[in-house]
């Protein structure tokens, strides 16, 4: 036991789990995380942040009910302000846990068996996140069930021609199908944590979410095809959310959105910001639950060439975005890229040039994708990034479309800002959770990366 | 069986198989470039416009495996050494190709609206693009591109043979050292070769997403292209010994996802444009979706996505060597109609009509290449045996 | 009469050892067996006979539905219940729908799936007689079981213990029912 422990302790550094470890050790130390008395100092700080900022959302969601959203920066012509643009932000860090899970899994990628979990947990939240945003800037959100066809007095239904309600429809079956996804692969964890505890009511709790699930040969068939039938459905599905949202702008004619390249560009954008939160997440996350042997150096350093190659794919996204402004010939769309650049918005659009296509090159090198510290900042770097750019995309446009009589400049309040950060709080909130309760990393699946898992025969005549 | 043990070079049964290819593929090359002749004399018009969409069909053929070559040494897959050898004599016909363009370049006045003095001065569009669609800056372009994919195509066979020669990891970190850069800069060029050489033929028109559709189609044109030719390898040593099903299994994953790509990207094209309804897109498909075009449309929906989706869906069938090999000359042959119907309808805007060149066309391009693409095919053994993922991509095909 | 009992179940110590034991004893005859590990081991299908399951067609049956389902819907209500000119667009707007009519494909395609999957595998179920045996908590560890049945033909008690006995597991026990 003291040398298996040695070793778990150095991991070796190329590989995607330390070696010594056995199925025992792999299920005893992702399952203590969870089963333990003892609450770590640290956890109790990020979940407390995390409390105060939701504390602040409900206060912002309060006001925003009672005296509507004129208390947001929304004047006429940006009608769009922060709510959209941290609508697509999230939504956009949501698609990494679902690549990870879904087309990882497809393409026979076992390194993502340690991270899938607390990335698909992390899609869940942040979709949850998402979800807010939309639905406050209704102005009644208690009339958001209009949203969806059904037989009402009214006799009118919603207009099926609109990319408005097309994210209605995916978003919630994005949201549908992450959660059975990320459950039907917590059911064999959830057994075991149930025949791991000492306590009853978690033992009852437990037992009831793993619905009996007893590991038997006839159920785990069935299991590989279903994970295999879902992650098939699950990686349309996640191009296609995407895709849904940049239908949000690129349907409408308004200079500066209708590009026919927004669908495959957004969705690279959603992949770019959603490795650099996995990233910001798992870096803290392995280092103080000492689980750098089971979230390797190996991890860090794909998710950071996933990270480099879709922000190519966004840099490229801009390049061609100049180029058909001026080739495309149309005045508008050329003075609203000339604005962009040169407009009130400049700092904000130079600030997410450097952060979304200079600094992400430092990714080219194998030093710095090797130190989780630097790692860890260019992931931000890359989150703000992103936050910028959907900024500067929805609230350029808006602010100087094609009447240059009602231009305005977007002036964000302290409610935007609040709204903005409380679901980062709800973000921490409901994450800390799940590392409390629910494992962080597969069990099963890491037990399946082990070299005793491969099965020794002599060969059948 | 392990690497040491088996031998990669070409089997004399399988040489006579490839001599007997190469004159059958050079007898068509020079019925089809023959009679292509008599057509520039009788009706050069149509010549050149035939020549066009045959170009870019072999263009794919070309620079689609120098693509899938970057991808492995980038991805480090073992998927891609069974594939590496065929993507490496492929990108050595780039010359070959770079020389098949020429015909463009003189005729570029019967193709390009805007390289005619008489329709730029009557176009106010025109005349503001006249600073990147003029006759000089459009050739500089082309030689830029040959310049970068022969130089691709150069250092990767160079390396290539170097790793043959004094074994593996020196010359495989060089060719991973540079597939990086080297894929950023295909992907830019191919882009920017698509607005010049296809998407300028309506120079009002322009679709930011053209270029990535167009990358997608060259990488399906070349997946299926070495599909069949696995296949048909397949049947003699050395690559009996080799090519399993499992391989096959992959490469044919990446043929499902390229036809879901395609067709994600022309969707998305279709959809905001048609949406958005504007009097500077929309003629574009307008032309496309009337006077017969239509069912050319109609088609491609049907045989570039729904038949061969519904069918690679089927594990079985991307295992079974012959029913593979059969969708992807099927899907070789929907290229072809794709590519005219992006092309053709330009020149044909009442409705749709077909020439005789195009067919003999590409029978003559086509026809040429593949002769001179099997000659490279043989100078090589068919399994790189110092590839450092060699083992593992034998391994994986027997598991 | 003894009271009845649901099995003999022998523990192994890794899923090489369960492998060769579950082909051995349906070499011997067995054929009500069933093996529990805390990980899918994809040679036990082979060695256990298991079928092909059916879950790829229930989903394909739900995909189909879902996609009927959206294209139906918007064309019912745009065309039928509530035809109205939207900016000029045809009231059969064929791409518009196609978005809604993926998504509920989408949609309706992992419902099957997940439901399919606790239907095939007979879930929830809370009660099992496999948990009466008190080890078998370690099945979701690190342990390795295979069961043999009462109700297969060949069984009986002492003689499928002393068979389960020479496959040489750690140890081997009965199941209460």
């Amino acid at each position: 036991m003291p040398e298996e422990q040695q070793v778990i302790d150095k991991p070796e550094s190329r590989e995607i789990i330390a070696p010594g470890y056995t199925f025992g050790t792999v299920t005893d130390q992702i399952a203590t995380v969870v089963l333990t008395k003892k609450t770590p100092l640290f956890w109790f700080g990020g979940f407390g942040v995390g409390l105060a900022l939701l504390f602040g959302f409900l206060l912002a969601v309060a006001v925003l009910f009672a005296r509507g959203v004129g208390i947001w920066g929304l004047r006429t012509p940006v009608m769009w302000g922060f709510a959209i643009t941290n609508f697509v932000w999230w939504i956009g860090i949501g698609h990494a846990g679902t690549l990870i899970s879904a087309i990882l899994l497809l393409l026979n990628q076992a390194w993502r068996n340690s991270i899938n979990r607390f990335a698909e947990a992390m899609t869940l939240f942040a979709v949850a996140c998402a979800g807010m945003f939309p639905v406050l800037h209704l102005g009644r959100p208690w009339l958001a069930y209009w949203l969806f066809p059904y037989p009402n007095t009214m006799g009118v239904q919603p207009n099926f021609r609109s990319p408005l309600v097309w994210d209605v429809f995916a978003v919630s079956t994005y949201a549908t199908v992450s959660l059975m996804f990320w459950y039907v692969g917590l059911m064999p964890d959830l057994a075991t944590l149930r025949d791991r505890t000492n306590n009853r009511a978690a033992r009852f709790i437990y037992g009831i979410m793993a619905m009996g699930w007893r590991g038997s040969a006839r159920h785990w068939s069935v299991y590989e095809t279903a994970s295999l039938l879902l992650a098939g459905i699950a990686t349309p599905l996640v191009l296609s959310v995407h895709t849904v949202v940049s239908f949000d702008f690129t349907i409408a004619i308004v200079p500066g959105w209708h590009s026919t390249f927004f669908p495959p560009y957004f969705v690279a954008g959603a992949i770019y910001s959603g490795f650099a939160m996995v990233l910001a997440l798992a870096i803290p996350l392995r280092s103080v639950y000492g689980l750098q042997g089971l979230i390797t150096d190996r991890h860090l350093d794909n998710s950071a060439k996933v990270m480099l190659a879709t922000g190519l794919i966004v840099g490229y996204a801009y390049i061609l975005e100049a180029f058909s402004a001026w080739y495309g010939g149309n005045v508008y769309e050329q003075s609203i890229f000339w604005n962009r650049m040169t407009g009130p918005y400049r700092y904000f659009y130079w600030s997410l040039v450097f952060c979304n296509i200079v600094a992400p090159n430092v990714l080219w090198f194998k030093r710095v994708r090797g130190t989780p510290a630097l790692l860890f900042i260019s992931s931000m770097v890359v989150l703000v990034g992103m936050w910028l750019e959907r900024f500067v995309i929805i609230v350029s446009s808006l602010a100087q479309d094609f009447l240059p009589s009602s231009w305005s400049v977007f002036q964000a309040t302290r409610w935007d800002w609040l709204t903005y950060f409380g679901t980062i709080g709800l973000f921490l909130f409901l994450f800390f959770l799940f590392i409390r309760l629910l494992p962080m990393i597969s069990i099963f699946e890491v037990r399946t990366l082990l070299p005793q898992a491969k099965i020794e025969e002599e060969v059948q005549g | 069986m392990t690497a040491q043990a088996l031998d990669f070079n070409l089997s004399t049964e399988l040489k006579n198989d490839l001599k007997q290819w190469r004159t059958r593929a050079l007898g068509v090359g020079i019925a089809g470039a023959v009679l292509c002749l008599i057509g520039l004399i009788t009706n050069p018009f149509q010549f050149y416009r035939s020549y066009l969409w045959s170009y870019l069909l072999v263009l794919g053929l070309s620079l689609g495996p120098l693509a899938w070559l970057m991808l492995q040494y980038v991805t480090g897959g073992a998927w891609g050494v069974v594939i590496r050898r065929p993507c490496e004599a492929a990108a050595r016909t780039i010359w070959l190709v770079a020389l098949m363009f020429l015909p463009i370049v003189i005729g570029i006045r019967n193709l390009y609206p805007w390289s005619r003095a008489k329709d730029v001065a009557a176009s106010a569009m025109l005349q503001h693009k006249q600073p990147y669609l003029n006759v000089q800056f459009f050739l500089i372009r082309a030689v830029v591109y040959f310049a970068g994919w022969w130089f691709l195509s150069w250092f990767f066979n160079r390396w290539s043979a170097v790793e043959d020669r004094d074994g593996g990891e020196v010359a495989h970190r060089k060719m991973a050292f540079l597939a990086g850069p080297g894929i950023l800069f295909w992907g830019f060029t191919v882009t920017f070769m698509s607005i010049d050489w296809v998407l300028s033929l309506a120079p009002e028109w322009f679709s930011t997403i053209f270029g990535m559709l167009f990358i997608a189609s060259q990488m399906l044109t070349s997946m299926a292209f070495l599909i069949t030719l696995m296949v048909l390898l397949s049947f003699r040593r050395p690559m009996s010994e080799v090519l399993t099903p499992r391989h096959l299994h992959d490469l044919g994953k990446f043929l499902l996802a390229l036809v879901m790509v395609w067709a994600y990207f022309s969707f998305s094209q279709f959809l905001i444009i048609w949406a958005g309804n504007l009097p500077e897109e929309i003629p574009w498909y307008l032309t496309r979706l009337n006077g017969g075009w239509q069912y050319v449309a109609l088609a491609l929906v049907f045989g570039h996505f729904a038949l061969p989706f519904a069918l690679l869906l089927s594990r079985d069938l991307k295992r079974n060597f012959k029913l593979l090999a059969g969708i992807a000359i099927f899907i070789l042959c929907i290229r072809c109609v794709d590519l005219y119907w992006i092309v053709a309808p330009d020149f044909r805007k009442a409705s749709f009509g077909l020439s005789w060149m195009d067919f003999t066309a590409p029978m003559g391009l086509i026809g040429i290449w593949l002769w001179y693409f099997l000659t490279q095919l043989e100078k090589r053994p068919l399994m790189p045996s110092q590839d450092p993922l060699l083992e593992e991509a034998l391994a994986h095909g027997r598991e | 009469m003894i009271k009845p009992i649901y099995g003999m179940i022998a523990e192994f110590d890794n899923p090489s050892d369960l492998v060769r034991a579950a082909r051995a004893a349906r070499e011997k005859g067995y054929r009500k067996l069933d093996a529990y590990t805390p990980f899918p081991v994809e040679e036990l299908s082979d060695a256990l006979h298991l079928h092909k399951n059916r879950l790829p067609l229930i989903v394909l049956i739900g995909g189909i539905c879902g996609g009927l389902v959206g294209y139906l819907l918007q064309y019912y209500v745009t065309v039928v219940y509530f035809p109205i000119n939207i900016a000029g667009r045809p009231l059969h707007s064929w791409p518009a729908y196609i978005i809604i009519t993926f998504e509920l494909t989408i949609l309706f395609a992992a419902i099957s799936t997940v439901l399919g999957l606790l239907a095939l595998c007979g879930l929830p179920t809370p009660y099992h007689p496999v948990f009466n045996v008190p080890r078998f908590a370690l099945a979701s560890r690190n342990r390795f079981f295979l069961c043999i049945e009462a109700t297969d033909p060949l069984f009986d008690r002492d003689g499928t213990s002393s068979f389960l006995e020479t496959l040489e597991p750690r140890e081997v026990s009965e199941v209460a029912n």
